[in-house]
């Protein structure tokens, strides 16, 4: 199996002496190409703790992290994070293409006319035909949100991680948008890491979901979604199997925060 | 018409409303007499004395040279702000350290500083730079600060992910992020600017607004005076007009997001 992003061991702990918080108690899990993987875990858990972690955002205490097979240290060529704050991760100085142009500071020998054409067929694949000459701030939510992916896609990267990319936008939106990404990572061939606290999302879009415990977290178990890469927003959330994965997953998360500290729920 | 053109077009013409009616009032209260005339003339013995002053040529220089003056310091000051905001933002211990510095050079007012700056440096350009400088740094620098520590870290993170290092987010993210915050301190700096530099040219100088104005005053020219009083009024908007249209070219996009031409 290729493996694309590999995590061993990974802790991270914030503060020292008495005051020390571990947030990650030794994570392990690993994700091979073409893969979409879900992270999903009890609120507080260090989800995002973990994903800036792997995206070398963010240092961990112990523990190694490898894209490619290479360890990564500081952000790695070929790895593409989309915010969940879309609104504060654009530029409102630029306009939409601009935007997307800047996720392609790293690819050498385009010259600026061919990063601006690619930006326009990437605003196209994500559905905002027309809109490259209107600035983020003129756009919904989601729209922005769809701008975000597109500079995601355009840093042509192998492996997109989609930190709650939906978290802030209205439930219909949502819908489309997880549609859309599903599309998207297939025709971009993309490996996908969703890290969410909506465990509907996190079974409705992935081939396997990592469930995480609470803090100090740690895996506590994988389950894969035989459901094929062909998902519906209504046939497949009716699926016998997309709810029972959905009744595994939950269960483990109400446990989890059962067992919770009230000052950490 | 209806009343939302009229409304627009009063917005359009404002500046120059308001001075109509700053005339106006002038106007009536100097004809109610309250004050001898003498000392508080009307509209028209202001304006002869401005065209006398317009004639003879002095106006136009004393007002170059102060306009000039007040530019180049502005210029100046909102560089080396800037400049200083950087260094603080790149090195918290800076900012530290200088922070009990501008505490203490901010507060002296721009009169206190002209004897230092006559025995220091002469009666020429350098002490206006010096003194205008020296007062108009701090809102370009204090701005500067506080808008490069309040860029959004996912903004940062962008930046990061994209393999940047740390100059290129200093350019290509830090410092157009935080340019709005910048352009209100260089907008308040220039009418501070123009307040120094005319102060200076009371206290040391041979030319310009200040030091016309002073003699003026001296051989008992009053409506000169008050002209040249209206002249440094009317500079703050020539002023607050260029200011603005570089804000226009530099950060158009801001006023347009939040939709606050001012």
């Amino acid at each position: 199996m290729d493996v694309v992003l590999n995590a061993q061991g990974l802790t991270k702990t914030y503060g020292s002496g008495k005051d020390a918080v571990q947030v990650l108690g030794g994570i392990s899990f690993a994700v091979t190409r073409g893969e979409f993987v879900s992270v999903v875990g009890p609120s507080g858990c260090g989800k995002t703790t973990l994903l800036f972690a792997i995206a070398g955002l963010h240092s961990v205490t112990s523990g190694t992290v490898t894209f490619n097979g290479k360890p990564v240290t500081a952000p790695p060529k070929g790895v593409a994070v989309v915010f969940q704050d879309y609104s504060r991760s654009l530029f409102p100085w630029k306009n939409n293409r601009d935007n997307v142009v800047f996720g392609m500071a790293r690819l050498a020998g385009l010259s600026s006319a061919q990063k601006k054409d690619k930006a326009q067929e990437m605003l196209e694949a994500v559905g905002l035909t027309g809109f490259a000459d209107k600035y983020p701030w003129q756009l919904s939510g989601g729209m922005q949100q769809r701008v975000a992916i597109a500079r995601g896609l355009a840093s042509q990267s192998e492996l997109l991680l989609l930190d709650e990319p939906l978290a802030a936008v209205d439930a219909q939106t949502r819908a489309d948008m997880q549609d859309l990404l599903l599309d998207l990572a297939i025709r971009f061939k993309q490996t996908c890491v969703l890290v969410t606290h909506d465990v509907e999302e996190a079974v409705y879009m992935a081939d396997r979901v990592v469930v995480l415990t609470r803090r100090p977290t740690t895996v506590d178990h994988e389950i894969i979604i035989e459901l094929g890469k062909k998902r519906d927003q209504i046939s497949t959330r009716e699926d016998p199997r997309f709810l029972s994965a959905r009744h595994d997953v939950m269960t483990s998360i109400r446990n989890f925060r059962a067992a919770a500290p009230a000052h950490a729920a | 018409m209806n009343s939302f053109r009229v409304f627009d077009l009063l917005l359009r013409f404002r500046t120059l409303i308001s001075f109509v009616l700053v005339v106006a009032v002038w106007q009536f209260v100097a004809s109610l007499g309250l004050v001898p005339e003498k000392y508080f003339p009307g509209i028209p013995a202001i304006a002869s004395g401005f065209w006398a002053m317009l004639k003879s040529g002095e106006l136009f220089n004393a007002e170059w040279r102060t306009l000039t003056r007040a530019l180049v310091g502005l210029a100046g000051a909102s560089a080396l702000g800037i400049g200083l905001a950087i260094l603080s933002d790149i090195s918290p211990t800076f900012r530290r350290g200088f922070a009990p510095v501008a505490a203490l050079i901010q507060p002296i007012p721009p009169a206190a500083l002209v004897p230092m700056a006559v025995f220091m440096l002469g009666l020429g350009p350098k002490l206006y730079t010096f003194i205008i400088i020296l007062v108009t740094v701090w809102p370009p620098y204090f701005n500067g600060v506080a808008a490069l520590a309040s860029v959004s870290d996912v903004q940062i993170r962008s930046g990061q992910m994209l393999g940047l290092s740390r100059w290129e987010i200093l350019w290509r993210i830090k410092l157009p992020a935080a340019m709005p915050e910048i352009f209100a301190g260089v907008r308040y700096a220039s009418t501070i600017s123009l307040l120094a530099v005319v102060v200076a040219e009371m206290l040391a100088g041979h030319d310009g607004l200040g030091f016309l104005l002073i003699r003026k005053a001296f051989a008992i020219r009053i409506p000169e005076v008050y002209t040249l009083m209206f002249v440094c009024a009317l500079n703050g908007v020539v002023m607050n007009a260029m200011v603005n249209a570089l804000r226009w070219q530099m950060t158009g996009w801001h006023i347009r997001m939040t939709g606050q031409p001012a």
